[in-house]
């Protein structure tokens, strides 16, 4: 907040009213800001904001991160996040890496297949489109994975279609196992990745598509140099979006999967509810953030290096 | 503006000149549901030839350039490029350039790259696409500028680009869609030149859509005139000007004085005009030699009409106003026995400017002017009317 008293400071002082000079520098130049009206009013709209964020969100993460630094007898440890890294635990962490990443996979390919094509439509129809994607969002989660088990399950709409056409190895098993899990939260991501594809995909000027056409490009390479180049930051965006929901998410795998789909969420919520264990949860917590950050990062890092390809595929 | 668009430096040698193909359309027609866009248009263009489609917004000139470059695909009528017919092909198999209105360049790609990419798509070996991208790019005086992208230059920068990346590859014919459209008056005539002075170098054939008139006559060998989907003139500027075909073609080009009368006397070398007016008016012969000599229109240009004393010329009148515009005097009169709403507009040079009020005669050369039969329907488009 000094920062950003001091910042509004700099703007020059009428010579008539002095400015308390008894200690020069930051500080008179603080309380100089502070005595200005417009600081003051900026303070008064921050401060429920800057309330709010303190008590439910700084406050949280940091009773958490004390929590999971706790030992059993007091004092400080490392060891809930020894067990994390060790045997099932470890298992169940890499289970949600891999599931996070298959999902985000196929809602991307998903989502840009949809998106792409709701791109083509007539505004009335994009709209309907768009609509029938995202109202399914607005029912709760637990009826659509409900859904999802009667559609997918061995006497489900899906497999009797399946065996009536005398596809072989069917009737499948589609639930209680990954491809159950991965079509189920799909399901619940796609909304979030067509949304932002089609954002960016809207914003593509289709004449430019035409322009690549009149130099003699075809469509295949007007997809590759012109069109895909144009939506990867979406592609890019939407990818770690979805990587990011999927890592923390519970309801799904936890209803659509079997033992060995178990993801951490499902480790949280059995440790809290079954084992008391509040320490071991919380170091799950804080390893799901710090993924959630790498995700992030992961995401500034590829956009740096796409800016650095760019330039240098200038360099000819 | 940045500097850099004020000039752009000489060209030290034209890489391949004379690279521009002849292209003929024949019954060119389209329809959009019901409404005749483009109807029975035929052009022959000559290799090396700068052809402007003039007309205002509706006329047709877009839709038919949109055929040519196979955006849209024509109801019948056939398109032949350099002797090859394109009218079915995609236009990627067509081999044309284009020039857009809003530029369209690549965003994601630099200036360099936007130029290189039809020649990288052509598999051009590396060190001809370094050379010719490199003499492209320097001929239009963007040398400096070869890794900035599109949105860090200005406009007129940008639509150099787009340029560049439509001559790169050589097209036997390259199309513009009102490039300078979205360029202020300065930049236009620049570039103008420009691309004037480009065209001229490579001998490259040019089908340019403007409904600028000043733009179509600076820049064209010939001008197509269009109104209501057909051409009505295809003429060099000169002949539009001097010899107008019909009488919107008179009115759009020269912003002619129109003089309604009946015919009293033709001959194979003059038309004789009894002016509502009263005045005697002679003309050249009708232009449409069967139309039976009653009523005319008769188009004179403002700087085709001098002053004589009054009672003697074709017309007598007041002058209204007179308004200096540089070297030229812009004058009205009305004449005596006319309308309320007809005045005369003359242009005169400055030394020669009568005062308001003055009763004058007003004289034109037979050969300046033109007659056309009078139905109401020869349409003066509703435009010319705003035009100063």
């Amino acid at each position: 907040m000094s920062m950003a008293g001091s910042a509004l400071a700099t703007q020059p002082q009428p010579q008539s009213q002095p400015a308390p000079t008894a200690t020069p520098g930051r500080m008179s130049r603080l309380r100089r800001a502070l005595a200005e009206r417009r600081t003051r009013y900026g303070l008064l709209n921050a401060a429920p904001v800057v309330v709010y964020l303190l008590i439910l969100f700084v406050y949280p993460i940091f009773s958490t991160l004390l929590l999971s630094l706790k030992g059993e007898e007091g004092g400080w440890t490392l060891h809930w996040y020894a067990d994390a890294f060790q045997g099932a635990n470890l298992e169940i962490l890499l289970t949600t890496l891999r599931i996070s990443a298959e999902t985000s996979l196929l809602s991307l390919v998903i989502g840009f297949l949809l998106a792409n094509a709701v791109t083509r439509l007539k505004p009335l129809w994009a709209g309907l489109v768009m609509l029938v994607v995202i109202v399914p969002h607005f029912i709760s989660a637990l009826v659509r994975t409900y859904g999802w088990i009667i559609l997918l399950g061995e006497h489900g709409v899906v497999n009797n279609v399946l065996t009536d056409l005398h596809i072989p190895g069917a009737p499948f098993q589609l639930l209680y196992n990954e491809i159950g899990v991965v079509i189920g939260t799909t399901s619940v991501m796609l909304p979030y990745t067509v949304l932002l594809l089609y954002a960016v995909m809207r914003a593509v000027d289709r004449r430019l598509l035409a322009a690549a056409a009149s130099m003699g490009a075809g469509r295949i390479t007007i997809f590759r140099r012109v069109y895909l180049p144009l939506v990867a930051p979406g592609l890019v965006n939407a990818g770690v979006l979805c990587f990011i929901l999927c890592l923390g998410y519970y309801l799904t795998p936890a209803l659509m999967g079997g033992p060995k789909q178990t993801m951490v969420a499902s480790l949280i919520d059995d440790q809290v509810m079954k084992q008391n264990q509040w320490n071991g949860a919380s170091a799950l917590g804080i390893i799901l953030l710090l993924l959630t950050f790498a995700g992030l990062l992961l995401l500034r890092l590829l956009k740096s290096a796409g800016e650095a390809y760019r330039k240098r595929g200038t360099a000819s | 503006m940045p500097e850099l668009d004020v000039k752009a430096p000489k060209i030290t040698r034209p890489p391949d000149a004379g690279t521009g193909k002849p292209l003929s359309v024949t019954g060119l027609r389209k329809t959009y549901g019901g409404v005749t866009a483009v109807d029975e248009v035929s052009m022959e263009i000559a290799a090396g030839e700068f052809v402007t489609f003039l007309g205002s917004s509706g006329s047709g000139k877009t839709t038919t350039l949109m055929m040519i470059a196979g955006f849209c695909e024509p109801d019948s009528g056939s398109i032949v490029v350099g002797g090859r017919d394109v009218t079915r092909l995609a236009p990627q198999k067509r081999g044309l350039g284009f020039v857009f209105q809003q530029y369209l360049l690549f965003p994601h790609m630099t200036v360099w790259d936007n130029v290189a990419f039809p020649l990288q798509l052509r598999g051009t070996p590396k060190a001809e696409l370094r050379r010719r991208v490199g003499e492209t790019l320097e001929m239009a005086g963007l040398s400096g500028m070869t890794r900035r992208r599109p949105r860090e230059l200005s406009g007129g920068q940008q639509q150099r680009v787009a340029l560049c990346r439509a001559l790169v590859y050589r097209p036997p014919v390259i199309l513009m869609d009102e490039p300078l459209g979205a360029l202020d008056k300065k930049l236009r005539d620049q570039l103008q030149t420009e691309i004037k002075r480009i065209q001229r170098e490579l001998g490259l054939t040019v089908i340019y859509v403007t409904h600028d008139q000043e733009e179509a006559l600076v820049l064209s060998d010939r001008i197509a005139v269009m109104r209501d989907g057909r051409i009505d003139q295809f003429d060099s500027p000169r002949e539009l000007f001097e010899v107008p075909r019909t009488p919107f073609v008179a009115d759009f080009l020269g912003a002619a004085n129109f003089l309604t009368g009946s015919v009293e006397e033709r001959t194979s070398e003059h038309t004789r005009v009894r002016l509502d007016t009263g005045g005697l008016l002679t003309a050249r012969p009708l232009a449409n030699a069967d139309a039976d000599g009653g009523r005319v229109r008769a188009a004179v240009q403002p700087g085709r009409i001098g002053l004589c004393p009054a009672d003697t010329g074709f017309c007598t009148g007041t002058v209204e106003t007179v308004t200096y515009v540089g070297t030229l005097v812009r004058v009205t009169v009305r004449p005596v026995g006319g309308a309320d709403t007809d005045v005369v507009r003359l242009e005169l040079p400055a030394g020669r400017a009568p005062a308001p009020g003055e009763h004058v005669g007003l004289t034109a050369e037979f050969t300046d002017v033109s007659v056309f039969p009078d139905p109401e329907d020869a349409g003066v488009h509703p435009d010319a009317e705003h035009r100063g």
